[in-house]
């Protein structure tokens, strides 16, 4: 789906995005990102270190932030977006996270409003994973398609 | 990737790496969705690359040209996409130490990257910060 910009005002929630981390997916991402760190493919080196098993890569995870504002700005957030993310917490295989996030302001810029959004990505036990400030750039006087 | 690694220990802020080359093909950009589970409907209709798919091969690029201690987190990560980028165009990845500093018994590591295409225009920048352990 995605949003209208008619819809928005400060505080409006955005649909969620839930994503369930499966081994397979971080095998998978390691493969395309070319990221092979045993910490997140190699469980008997990663139960040995701190973090107790793989966890799932960071950049994996805020794959996900991007995914969640892909569906809700489409094509504005593909050439326009801004994020700014500070990792928080590990997620581990079989984790659920969930993205969600609010608008947090509306600038209008000429024929254009840049929306701000607070995000933030949690694991099943509420705990962050990520919070992330984004910033998506629409134009006024048409849909967010 | 076939090139020269520096050691963490070796670079100071300004120090610019070698820029990498970035290419990704259908198979690649289908690869990176299903690890994703991303929405591939809004990339085939258009055959646009996903910008966090450019932003995961220019740090493996950063990966390959950089030797960090174990025990290297990644903190923080910022990243502005400011363009399209169509399946098969050919980018470069540019990438340069924008603060290396020393905060008690660990570093602090900031690295700015800058992906531009055949053109020189500039379609994804980002900004990557570890927190590595003193070796």
């Amino acid at each position: 789906m995605s949003l209208k910009l008619k819809e928005l005002n400060v505080g409006t929630s955005l649909p969620e995005l839930k994503r369930r981390v499966t081994q397979e997916h971080i095998n998978l991402y390691a493969d395309a990102s070319g990221d092979h760190n045993p910490i997140h493919i190699d469980p008997e080196f990663a139960k040995n270190t701190p973090l107790g098993g793989t966890v799932a890569h960071g950049m994996l995870i805020l794959a996900y932030i991007s995914e969640f504002m892909t569906e809700n700005f489409r094509q504005d957030w593909l050439t326009s977006g801004n994020l700014s993310a500070r990792f928080k917490g590990a997620a581990y295989p079989e984790d659920t996270v969930t993205v969600s996030g609010k608008i947090a302001s509306i600038e209008t810029q000429g024929d254009y409003a840049i929306i701000n959004c607070e995000v933030i990505c949690q694991n099943q036990k509420n705990e962050p994973v990520i919070i992330c400030s984004t910033k998506v750039r629409v134009k006024t006087d048409e849909d967010s398609s | 990737m076939n090139q020269q690694k520096i050691d963490f220990s070796e670079i100071s802020t300004g120090y610019e790496f070698e820029p990498s080359e970035i290419r990704l093909n259908s198979e690649a950009v289908t690869a990176y969705l299903n690890a994703v589970e991303g929405d591939k409907s809004i990339y085939e209709q258009d055959k646009v690359i996903p910008p966090m798919a450019i932003s995961a091969l220019a740090m493996a690029a950063l990966a390959g040209r950089l030797t960090m201690p174990p025990g290297a987190i990644h903190v923080s990560q910022d990243l502005q996409f400011l363009s399209r980028v169509s399946i098969d165009e050919t980018l470069t990845s540019h990438a340069r130490v924008n603060r290396k500093m020393e905060r008690g018994k660990f570093n602090m590591l900031t690295i700015g990257v800058r992906v531009v295409n055949k053109k020189q225009t500039t379609v994804l920048t980002g900004e990557t910060s570890f927190i590595l352990p003193f070796s």
